[in-house]
């Protein structure tokens, strides 16, 4: 019996043995071969072998969202992979629902470019560069959020749809001793090509806004990528109900500016809310706005308003303003962007009144 | 307690560009074990325990979460914003999932002292009686938590 124990033991020391060696092979002894990738069946670009997919294809100026810098912690940077990925690794699984894990999304920062890859990005994604813009003005919208406006330099103009977002690189400073990227909506008209404007709310030791707050100034240069995502008006006609809370005014804002440029005459109602009148901005532009399209009416609501404020309009949360407002929302069609709890308690509030979940569309800054 | 081969693989997860660019551990050179040891030991002064103070942090996280992203008063004295950003992070300690990026900001308007907690903070809390190394960006220091907050036995 003894005997019997002890080979089993001997055994099991000699697997653990060689899984470790198979291990620190794989670390150290990376294979850097080039690599094909076919992109969508459509492209192949060559990229060196070991490298995680989301930075080789960056190299290859192929931008897929991501803002962790590919730390596996925010999410964004899934693509498909159809043929040519090791398994799913443990890092990925949280981030993927089954319906993607089936049909091979993976996260690109964690797949390793270890043979040849076939995969599927969305096709908009081609359309992104990378751009090198100079601070043009720097100002306080509130006391946390700040407006920046970059005036691009190279290459010289930008094209985005309303409500889109780009990532912005903050260079290594206090906090990051390695360049990251954070994702921003613009929050001015796509018929200004040539600069864009961000809003962009401080978050207390947050890596990006900090440096944005504390550090940023006139005239510096800014390296940003984009534009990314599908937030922003469909041509429906129906009825409007944006809805913001604290940056989430931005793509909300540049939705209004072309809606405005274009006389777009959809009846549209913007609640925005806030704690105080000082946490209000831009609501001079929004009554300007009010004139130039009839059917648009701004409605900021304050759920804390100070004595001093004077306040006559509306007053309470969000929800209960915009539950008070909308009686019918079954035909109507919503935009949402802002903080993840606006967000969800206001989609209840809309589903309440009887808006069909495929109406709402939303940005979730998180 | 003595440091295990166990706490040094947990605090390699807590060095800058583990879990989070800035890590947990500020510029703290004591082991995980003397760290913790330390905060329970402040914490057993204060007349409180690990889980009482999680607990508080918790209550105060779903109050301010009314407010829906912008400051809303809690209590008389309290006024707390409860936001999220881009992102979740998991437990050094190796527990399975991950916890949003979510900041709790509470100020108290009687004395004009801020703390910011995030709900990583609240699990590391209640959970590990860890609360981060001295000067980590998110260090929560227990007397501090328990004055700003009315935190009492
Ligand atoms: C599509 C999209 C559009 C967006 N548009 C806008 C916009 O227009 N305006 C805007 O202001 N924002 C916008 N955002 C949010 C923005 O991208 C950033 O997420 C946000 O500005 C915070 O970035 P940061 O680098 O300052 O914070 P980060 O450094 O990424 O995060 C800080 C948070 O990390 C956590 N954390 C870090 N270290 C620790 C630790 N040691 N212990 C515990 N917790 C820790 C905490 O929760 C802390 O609050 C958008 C996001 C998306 C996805
Ligand atoms: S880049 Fe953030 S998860 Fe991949
Ligand atoms: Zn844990």
């Amino acid at each position: 019996m003894s005997d019997l124990l002890l080979a089993v033991g001997i055994l099991c020391a000699i697997n653990t043995g060689l899984a470790l060696l198979l291990m620190l092979a794989e670390a150290v002894i990376v294979d850097t071969r080039d690599r094909s990738i076919t992109i969508n069946d459509t492209q192949i670009v060559t990229v060196p072998g070991g490298r995680p997919l989301l930075a080789a294809l960056k190299d290859r100026k192929i931008f897929i969202p991501s803002a962790c810098g590919g730390r596996g912690s925010c999410g964004l940077c899934k693509v498909t992979v159809i043929e040519g990925a090791g398994p799913l690794l443990a890092t990925e699984t949280p981030w993927l629902t089954a319906e993607e894990q089936k049909s091979g999304v993976r996260l690109s920062c964690q797949v390793k470019v270890r043979r040849d890859l076939r995969i599927r990005i969305p096709e908009e994604l081609f359309a992104v560069k990378q751009y090198q813009a100079e601070v043009a003005t720097l100002s306080d919208l509130t006391h946390d959020i700040k407006q920046v406006t970059l005036k691009l330099l190279d290459p010289p103009e930008i094209t985005f749809t309303a409500g889109q977002f780009v990532q912005i690189e903050v260079p290594p400073y206090a906090l990051t001793d390695e360049p990251i990227y954070r994702a921003y909506s613009v929050a001015s008209d796509p018929c200004q090509p040539s600069q864009i404007e961000l809003e962009i709310r401080y978050v207390p030791n947050g890596i990006c806004t900090t440096y944005v707050h504390k550090h940023l100034k006139v005239g510096d240069r800014v390296t940003l990528n984009g534009p990314y995502g599908t937030f922003g008006l469909r041509p429906t006609g129906r009825e409007l109900i944006f809805i913001a809370g604290g940056s989430g005014m931005a793509p909300i804002r540049a939705i209004l500016l072309e809606m405005a440029r274009t006389q777009n005459p959809r009846p549209c109602r913007y609640f925005f809310g806030a704690r105080a009148k000082r946490d209000l901005f831009l609501v001079e532009e929004m009554r300007r706005i009010e004139t130039e399209l009839p059917s648009f009416r701004f409605i900021p609501a304050l759920s804390a308003p100070d004595p001093d404020d004077r306040w006559e309009g509306e007053t309470g949360l969000i929800t209960e303003v915009v539950g008070r407002h909308v009686t019918n929302a079954a035909q109507a069609e919503a935009y949402l962007c802002g903080s993840p709890l606006m967000i969800d308690a206001c989609i209840q509030v809309l589903r309440e009144k009887g808006m069909p979940e495929e109406n709402i569309f939303y940005d979730k800054f998180a | 307690m003595k440091q295990s081969k166990r706490d040094d693989i947990i605090q390699g997860q807590m060095r800058p560009g583990a879990i989070t660019r800035d890590g947990m551990l500020g510029v703290d050179r004591r082991t995980l074990r003397d760290i913790l040891d330390a905060d329970d030991a402040a914490v057993r002064r204060l007349g409180l325990t690990h889980a009482t103070i999680a607990a508080r942090l918790r209550e105060l996280r779903a109050a301010g979460a009314r407010g829906l992203g912008e400051p809303i008063r809690v209590d008389s004295d309290l006024e707390i914003r409860v936001d999220s950003v881009c992102g979740k992070l998991p437990c050094p300690f190796g527990h399975p999932g991950l916890y949003p990026k979510e900041f709790v900001e509470v100020s108290n308007l009687r004395t004009g002292e801020r703390v910011t907690f995030t709900q990583l903070n609240i699990h590391l809390i209640g959970t590990h009686g860890f609360y981060e190394g001295l000067d980590s960006p998110f260090r929560q220091d227990p007397e501090t938590l328990a004055r700003v907050l009315g935190i009492t036995a």
